[in-house]
């Protein structure tokens, strides 16, 4: 492990932390597509979810809440704090099911996202419509989840491609 | 794991639920931070929208060429329509030349008009903002009305040296009185972050029917009576909603138009800066 982070050097480390700031961006870049406006695939979600399986030391809880303040900062929500809430209980909940998760099929870690996407957007919307007093219209985070997990599979593709060519396994 | 480690996490949620809780307290706490990230990353987001500004034109020229046929038919039968209308335009726009001399009518809509492009929409499925790339540099204040050759997008809620970030029609937080074109019946258009927003405060006599015309009202002194919105989607339900003219998911350009009109804004407004610094993208949309 202490040999593996020699030999990765400092600026690959930063990799993952990088990346997932990549996808915050990413998230806000206007796709003019209709219907996509409505909900973004919640890139940032799935980025803390790869990194948490696979290399929850270089993507730390610190990150986790600095790129939620990022992601909220951006989106204009009055309620800064909401992301970086919901990414640090998505980060628990991934690691306490890791050793389920890693190593494993990939169906079996494409349904862990599955269920990861539905509660955030679950938590999400109660917490939206506490906050704003009214209970809102659940659809726009349905799709969402729905976008997210029908995402997932090339979002991880690519995330994992930068890991092979970049990060040793550790 | 160290005893460090074991304390980060929780005091992180702390912290972010604190946050959250201050951000409830006091809603403009962030807008300062959010105008200077925002202002910051506008290079980055400005350079991002443009492959997917290209990806998107792609896609679009794909499937404009297959339909060209139709569409062309489409367009002809339009042309013809509009030309009829244009006659109509340049009649109503000479007797109302005539008859404002007559009435010594001093007109007070649009003072200042500038296009800008969408750099970045909110991802988020609980906000319905949009950010562009003008700023107080380029003369744009809090307030001012987005709008497309469609119809009212929404109005600037923040602004910063290089961004504005404008409400949408459809954000939670968006409120804009309206009236039904029609009869004049005085309503408010309230967004809940679904793609329709609802009507509120009409009377419950009221003869509003689907395909109703909605406009702005103008009693709040922000926009000028009479801006198209959209039209009554539906009447049945839980509310009547209303479906905007603009197509809000695929905007890649507003015009940001300020009717210089000081209307009723949140307290805490950015400094107005209305300025003739840039002179060419300044220019006066009446008798357009």
């Amino acid at each position: 492990m202490r040999t593996g982070l020699v030999q990765e050097g400092v600026a690959l480390r930063f990799v993952p932390m990088a990346s997932t700031f990549l996808f915050a961006i990413l998230s806000m870049v206007p796709l003019h597509v209709p219907g996509l406006a409505v909900a973004t695939p919640a890139f940032v979600l799935m980025a803390v979810y790869h990194w948490t399986i696979y290399r929850p030391d270089l993507l730390p809880a610190s990150g986790v809440f600095c790129v939620g303040l990022f992601l909220d900062l951006l989106n204009g929500t009055p309620y800064v704090g909401v992301s970086s809430l919901m990414l640090l209980t998505a980060r628990i909940a991934v690691l306490a099911s890791r050793r389920h998760l890693a190593d494993r099929p990939f169906p079996l870690i494409w349904a862990g996202m599955l269920a990861v996407a539905a509660a955030a957007a679950c938590c999400e919307w109660m917490l939206t419509s506490l906050l704003t007093g009214v209970a809102l219209g659940s659809r726009p985070f349905l799709s969402q989840a729905v976008l997210s997990a029908a995402s997932f599979p090339v979002v991880t593709y690519f995330l994992a491609q930068i890991q092979r060519a970049v990060l040793p396994r550790d | 794991m160290t005893a460090a480690h074991r304390v980060v996490t929780p005091f992180l949620i702390l912290s972010s639920l604190l946050l959250i809780v201050l951000g409830k307290a006091d809603m403009l706490m962030f807008e300062n931070v959010r105008v200077v990230a925002s202002d910051a990353l506008a290079p980055i987001l400005s350079a991002a929208a443009r492959p997917a500004d290209a990806l998107a034109n792609g896609i679009q020229h794909v499937r404009g060429l297959l339909d060209l046929y139709e569409e062309n038919q489409r367009l002809r039968e339009e042309n013809s329509n509009l030309l009829q209308w244009e006659q109509v335009a340049r009649q109503v726009a000479r007797e109302n030349g005539e008859l404002r001399k007559l009435a010594h009518f001093d007109p007070k809509d649009a003072s200042f008009a500038i296009a800008a492009a969408v750099i970045a929409n909110s991802g988020g499925a609980f906000a319905r903002n949009i950010l562009v790339d003008v700023g107080t540099e380029q003369g744009v204040a809090r307030g001012t009305a987005g709008v497309t050759g469609e119809g009212l997008v929404g109005r600037v809620a923040e602004v910063g040296k290089r961004t504005a970030r404008i409400l949408l029609l459809t954000d939670l937080n968006s409120r804009i009185p309206v009236m039904v074109e029609s009869t004049h019946e005085h309503a408010v258009m309230a967004g809940d972050n679904s793609d329709q927003p609802r009507l509120l405060y009409l009377s419950a006599n009221s003869a509003i029917k689907a395909g109703d015309r909605i406009v702005t009202e103008g009693a709040d002194g922000v926009f000028p009576p009479g801006l198209p919105v959209g039209t009554v989607a539906s009447l049945g339900g839980d509310a009547i909603r209303v479906e905007p003219f603009a197509e809000l998911a695929r905007l890649d350009y507003v015009r940001l138009v300020d009717f210089g009109l000081a209307g009723v804004l949140p307290p805490n407004a950015v400094p107005v800066a209305k300025s003739d610094k840039d002179p060419k993208a300044v220019a006066s949309i009446r008798g357009r």
